[in-house]
């Protein structure tokens, strides 16, 4: 990591803390179900033959390294990543992880702006706002608002985009 | 979407013609296929001559009755603010559009519409959320005056301009001024065989072929030399004319396809014209282009050929309908485009940092190999390999360098252009007002190299056009230049506050 500016303005708020505990709990299940995987690999698989002893060890090492990463250090590391913004004329995010994405739609090119809330976002009480215009690559999507906070951003951002709106394309 | 009774309410029907048509065709017929298979499996099918030929009737008049079925439960009626299209065989569906959803009408006639004297329309109606094939809708078997009628009755009939215009529907309207903008030169079907796409064409014909002799019953294939004929002139003779056929093949398809292409301006809208044995009429409204994009592969490029394409909002199947030349002098290419979207200038070359990138990433796979090989020739004495991914690490040289030539990006006072790839080159020309977003890629290697991607979004075409590999400094000012004020937004901070 350098210390080289970021290209563009960073947005400036962060998700909500819970987040960071609903990105947990994926990596803890996607490495769960890895680890069985592994498991099952190590039972069934000969002892004997090519590179088999070889990835006897490497594929239980390479689960463990995952679950690591993918419960220990990736939500994190994708919290401090993830900001959001809507300013006077536009809805401004940065998403991922290793690589990043700003993305900046204006009010006026919006189209629809969907709420969405899975199974585990409604534990930890999240919702993801997806704001859409005519481009299929021009979609803003900001991952994890508490509930109220996508909701009022959604009305907002609906209302404005109506009374702004031009061609839309 | 609001369903409003039309004031002419006379529903108007297809030609019954195309019951013929469809029955030579077995267009409704074709989905009992795999039913019809079955049964006959099951029945046992087993020779006899008289077998087959009830077969045969049996499938044409099932053939002719979902044909005329139909035929007589289609209907549609082109109101003066709506298109409502009635249809189903036994689910019925009423489809009604709005005309100013309406992006566009094709009038296509294939080689058996024209024996019948029909064409048949489709029309592009902006759905939104409905993808694929559901955006269109297909009146088949109309005449070829019905079908004008319609096209015209449909683009032209615009909210601002109804207006204005009492509504007679049996009236065309004088046509506007014909404008030509480009016509196909048959010498440029030349260009073909170095066209990827075109080349396919004459090996797909071959594929078929071969298909077509496995299956031909085994007293019916001739006698093929055993391989020891195989000697260098048999190969070297087979392999010219492997080439021949190949060449010929791409110019016969570029020719059936592109066949007396002509692109003409009528009045608002852009009308192509094209095709050897389907005539093609496509029209576009040119007020929805928001860019064009010039392709050249790397074949093309040998010659100086270029394809031009439209990109325009909302429509469907945009390929191969927004063509505004299927292949041309690359000159011609360029002026055609200058004449729908304005010129930004020459475009500027990516830092240095971007050749480096380009040049790593072709050469890594390379090297990749190179090391596993090395690794290899260690343990077991596979040499080979290592060899084989020293060559592929060389290749990655010119390759890299020749996609860095590739990459450019400027900045005009109302459009601007992005370029990027190597075996198929394409450069987009966008208007300012074509862009809906921006989207700023870094990924970690870009981060450490001071560089970033940056896509402009566009909800026409792909949808996004990319600078691949900007100086990460450049990308505000390069954000700010080809779109509207908001993407100030991007532009950092002087002395931004930091925030935890």
């Amino acid at each position: 990591m350098t210390t080289a500016p970021p290209p563009v303005r960073m947005p400036a708020w962060p998700l909500s803390r819970s987040a960071i505990w609903l990105w947990v709990t994926q990596g803890l299940v996607s490495a769960l179900a890895l680890g069985v995987a592994a498991t099952v690999f190590t039972v069934f698989v000969p002892h004997e033959g090519g590179p088999l002893p070889l990835l006897r060890w490497a594929v239980p090492a390479a689960a463990a390294v995952y679950a690591v990463v993918a419960v220990g250090i990736r939500p994190v590391f994708r919290y401090r990543v993830h900001r959001w913004e809507v300013t006077g004329d536009a809805v401004f995010t940065l998403t991922g992880w290793l690589t990043r994405t700003w993305t900046l739609v204006p009010i006026a090119r919006i189209q629809t702006v969907d709420v969405t809330r899975g199974v585990l976002q409604q534990l930890f009480g999240l919702a993801s706002v997806a704001v859409l215009t005519a481009s299929s690559q021009g979609t803003v999507r900001v991952p994890n608002l508490e509930l109220d906070v996508a909701q009022r951003m959604a009305e907002d951002l609906a209302h404005r985009a109506e009374a702004v709106r031009d061609e839309a394309t | 979407m609001t369903v409003e009774a039309p004031p002419t309410p006379h529903a108007r029907r297809t030609s019954p013609l195309i019951v013929l048509l469809h029955t030579v065709t077995f267009r409704q017929a074709r989905g009992f296929v795999p039913a019809a298979l079955g049964i006959g499996a099951a029945v046992g099918v087993n020779g006899g001559r008289g077998a087959v030929i009830g077969m045969v009737v049996a499938v044409t008049l099932v053939s002719l009755a979902t044909a005329a079925l139909s035929w007589w439960r289609f209907s549609y009626v082109d109101g003066p603010t709506t298109l409502v299209v009635t249809r189903g065989l036994l689910a019925r569906s009423v489809r009604t559009v709005p005309n100013d959803r309406i992006r566009g009408v094709e009038v296509e006639a294939t080689a058996l519409h024209r024996v019948f004297g029909l064409v048949r329309v489709r029309i592009d109606a902006a759905a939104g959320a409905v993808s694929g094939k559901e955006e269109e809708l297909v009146v088949d078997g109309v005449t070829r005056a019905e079908g004008d009628r319609l096209r015209s009755v449909l683009l032209t009939r615009r909210p601002t301009r109804t207006a204005a215009r009492p509504e007679d529907d049996a009236a065309p309207e004088p046509l506007p001024a014909e404008e030509e903008f480009a016509h196909f030169d048959n010498r440029w079907l030349l260009y073909a065989p170095l066209v990827g796409g075109y080349l396919v064409l004459p090996l797909a014909a071959v594929g078929a072929l071969f298909r077509l002799a496995d299956e031909l019953p085994g007293n019916l294939t001739p006698d093929l030399p055993g391989p020891d004929a195989l000697d260098a002139r048999v190969v070297a003779i087979a392999v010219a004319v492997a080439v021949v056929v190949l060449v010929a093949g791409a110019v016969v398809g570029a020719a059936v396809v592109n066949w007396g292409f002509r692109l003409t301006r009528r009045g608002g809208s852009l009308l192509a014209v094209r095709g050897l044995i389907t005539r093609r009429h496509t029209e576009l409204e040119i007020d929805r282009i928001r860019g064009v994009t010039l392709a050249e592969g790397l074949g093309m490029r040998l010659v100086r050929a270029a394809r031009v394409s439209a990109l325009v909002t909302g429509l469907g199947d945009a390929a191969r309908r927004g063509q505004l030349l299927p292949l041309g002098p690359r000159e011609e290419a360029l002026q055609l485009g200058h004449r729908l979207v304005d010129d930004p200038g020459p475009l500027h070359r990516h830092p240095p940092a971007a050749r480096r990138r380009r040049l790593s990433r072709a050469m890594t796979p390379g090297v990749v190999v190179a090391v596993v090989g090395a690794v290899l020739t260690a343990t077991d004495g596979w040499w080979w390999l290592l060899v084989a991914g020293a060559v592929l690490a060389v290749l990655g040289i010119p390759l890299g360098l020749g996609r860095y030539a590739s990459l450019g990006s400027v900045a005009g006072t109302t459009s601007f252009s992005v370029r990027s790839g190597w075996l198929s080159r394409e450069q987009a020309v966008l208007q300012r007002r074509a862009v809906v977003g921006w989207s700023v890629q870094q990924s970690f290697f870009q981060r450490r190299a001071g560089l970033a991607t940056v896509v402009a979004c566009v909800g026409a075409g792909s949808g996004g056009y990319a600078a691949v590999d900007l100086a990460a400094q450049d990308v505000p000012r390069f954000a700010l230049a080809a779109s509207e004020p908001w993407a100030g937004t991007l532009e950092p901070r002087v002395a931004a506050p930091s925030l935890g």
